[in-house]
């Protein structure tokens, strides 16, 4: 009689794979709902910018230019300012965490002003948050800028001839309203890709180990690679559903533009999760029960999320950590989809990160199977 | 032809600076189509030969034919048998049917898929729970999936490692009676058991204490071998009657059975020098545990 050739038992694997996610409904219905859930949190929550942050004011001038100063910081929402009788008052307000920076503006500002000298005053910031403060700083010279052109303009009218130093116009490219959704949506897709993909395989293999079906699949004439692709292929679908998901709810709900070809970034999505079911089968060999394989996956998600870009951008990174993220999969990916989406950029641009994420699919590919087969 | 035949086939394991021998330079022949028993305790090497068997794992060192091809050729082996291992195991979150299913299709053709789940089904009479959850199932209908599972495919050699454990005795017995059938039919069946009653119903027996094979035979060959007699008497206080029976000379062992005290003697013993002991003595036949308990002590190498 002839037997079951080799497509025939991954096609058996894969089928039953499938028909068990299908029949968890907690685990099907994480497979859909996690990633909404991630993209509503990452979109709406981790905003960006700040609004209306609290300043104190120590306003010891009460005159025209000093009210004009203050009324700058609070233009656009910048600031929200609360005023005190003294700068020991303004200060204990940081010190309590109801404001984040002070401003002491000395007396004699509009004095200062008509007699054409410099209108000295001071702003002090809470630098316990480093993120909060730089953007206090750029708030805060947003406005100083403000209304030194106006005092410049003022003395222009008494002295012909004399223009602002400096004109600058600023524009933001690609994401002009600063929303973190355009910027997240695409990393976010990443993130996902990797939590499904990883930790779905890890689990679904070791599960095999902890209830003894292993031994029984490594009895019968199913080879190591043809377990592993078997394994690989439900959780490859459920992975670029999870991409798919994502994408249609960033574009319709967040309005993240989608500017490049979406045939480059499907091609980085097939490597990387690819890859990322490797990583998780790789795992499943180190571990030996689902805890372990649930701790495996979050050692290699934590060191994705943040030495990726996703967050935080690497160009702040010291050199060693700038130098390690060059080994995460993830890197890589996230520059493909934010330059196709954001900024509409072709493989000619972003042929480098789709040969590495070709490389990395490979050789996780490779090592899985390798590593697979000496566990049997 | 025989189904299995081994040769100094053993495993060890390194526990450190100490080398742990599971597996002892194993020797047996298995003839086709019968029912051949492993029996051992707990911890004696029974699952450990199955797994090497079956080519899940490697033995240290032997070499082994199964079914026509030696170990070295693990994956035409593993066409030709199927395995049952001790813990039932099956996907629980899979119907019957789709555990049979994706059993075949590791095995066969697409096309033969259904006719031998269909097959299977009716052979172990699961049809009507076939589309019962694998979870949802009693232990004995647990195993019964279990074994369904193993011989799907039709392979010549089956191997079940303690497939009664955890049973009722009407199970077991429903059990039993399902291996005898898989072997009318041709299957050689090579079962691990601990119970003595089981190892009774095989057609040969290993017996297997401490990785070391001790004897090998059929189960009445094996329980007529052991030198010696046996007796069982009545007393009023067994515990005084055991006490005395260990003094006696010629007295192997003495142990309470029940309301009995048994004795395994050697020839210089009468019935008639166990009078004064206790009433009713009797000349008994050995049991297999008789067998097994002399056989091992004497592997070992302990008074017997």
């Amino acid at each position: 009689m002839k037997g079951a050739s080799a497509w025939g038992r991954i096609a058996a694997m894969a089928r039953k794979e499938f028909r068990q996610v299908l029949r968890d409904p907690a685990l099907s219905r994480l497979i859909v709902i996690l990633p909404i859930v991630l993209l509503v949190m990452f979109g709406y929550a981790l905003n960006g910018t700040v609004k209306e942050i609290g300043l104190a004011v120590f306003d010891a001038s009460q005159d025209r230019v000093s009210t004009a100063l203050v009324r700058a910081f609070e233009k656009d929402q910048r600031f929200k300012a609360q005023r005190f009788d003294s700068s020991f008052a303004a200060l204990e307000s940081v010190r309590q965490g109801q404001t984040h920076a002070v401003l002491e503006i000395p007396l004699g500002a509009q004095l200062a002003a008509r007699r054409a000298k410099a209108v000295p005053f001071t702003l002090l910031v809470d630098g316990s948050d480093p993120s909060l403060s730089s953007q206090i700083r750029a708030q805060a010279s947003a406005a100083i800028q403000e209304v030194a052109t106006q005092l410049i303009a003022g003395r222009a009218l008494s002295t012909p001839g004399l223009t602002a130093p400096l004109s600058a116009t600023f524009e933001t490219l690609y994401n002009p309203e600063n929303r973190s959704a355009v910027y997240m949506v695409p990393g976010l897709i990443g993130l996902i890709l990797t939590q499904i993909t990883v930790l779905l395989t890890a689990i679904a293999i070791v599960r095999e180990y902890e209830v003894g079906t292993m031994e029984a699949l490594i009895a019968t004439p199913i080879r190591p690679l043809e377990v592993v692709l078997g394994k690989i292929v439900p959780y490859l679908a459920f992975g670029l559903l999870d991409a798919v998901i994502v994408l249609v709810m960033g574009v319709w709900i967040f309005g993240v533009p989608v500017r490049g070809n979406l045939g480059i970034l499907a091609l980085a999505m097939v490597l990387f999760v690819l890859g990322s079911l490797s990583v998780g089968i790789v795992i499943s060999t180190i571990t030996r029960n689902q805890i372990q394989a649930m701790f495996g996956t979050i050692a290699y998600l934590f060191p994705s999320i943040f030495l990726s870009g996703l967050l935080f951008p690497l160009e702040g990174m010291i050199p060693f950590f700038n130098a390690i993220s060059y080994l995460v999969p993830l890197r890589y990916f996230l520059r493909v989809s934010r330059g196709v989406m954001l900024r509409g950029a072709g493989l000619e641009n972003l042929w480098v990160e789709i040969v590495a994420l070709g490389a990395f699919a490979v050789f996780m590919l490779g090592l899985a199977a390798l590593r697979f087969r000496k566990t049997l | 032809m025989n189904a299995i035949e081994t040769h100094d086939l053993s495993k060890m394991y390194r526990h450190g600076r100490e080398l742990q021998t599971v597996v002892d330079r194993l020797n047996l022949s298995v003839p086709e189509g019968m029912v051949f028993g492993c029996l051992g305790p707990n911890g004696a090497g029974k699952t450990t030969t199955i797994r090497m068997l079956c080519g899940v794992l490697q033995p240290s060192s032997g070499t082994a034919m199964v079914a026509g091809e030696p170990l070295t050729r693990p994956d035409a082996l593993k066409a030709n048998i199927g395995y049952a291992n001790q813990r039932a195991s099956v996907y629980s979150d899979l119907t019957v049917e789709e555990n049979l299913a994706f059993k075949a299709r590791l095995f066969l053709a697409p096309r033969a898929v259904n006719d031998a789940v269909k097959r299977t089904l009716e052979r172990l009479q699961l049809t009507e729970r076939k589309r019962s959850l694998a979870a949802e199932l009693s232990g004995g209908w647990r195993q019964r999936l279990s074994i369904a599972t193993a011989i799907v495919h039709q392979p010549r050699l089956v191997f079940l490692d303690e497939p009664t454990s955890g049973l009722d005795p009407v199970g077991r017995r429903e059990l039993w009676d399902m291996i005898y059938d898989l072997a009318l039919k041709g299957t050689t069946v090579f079962v691990t058991t601990h119970y003595m009653d089981e190892a009774e119903r095989c057609h040969r027996l290993a017996m297997i204490s401490s990785g070391k094979l001790i004897a090998e035979g059929r189960p009445e060959n094996l329980r007529s071998s052991i030198p010696g007699r046996f007796f069982e008497l009545g007393a009023n206080d067994l515990a005084v009657a055991l006490r005395e029976a260990k003094l006696l000379p010629g007295v192997r062992d003495a142990w309470i059975t029940g309301t009995q005290l048994r004795l395994s003697t050697d020839e210089s013993i009468q019935a008639q020098d166990l009078e004064p002991i206790g009433h009713e003595v009797r000349s008994v036949a050995a049991t297999l545990e008789d067998a097994f308990v002399f056989l091992s002590k004497q592997a070992a190498g302990k008074p017997l």
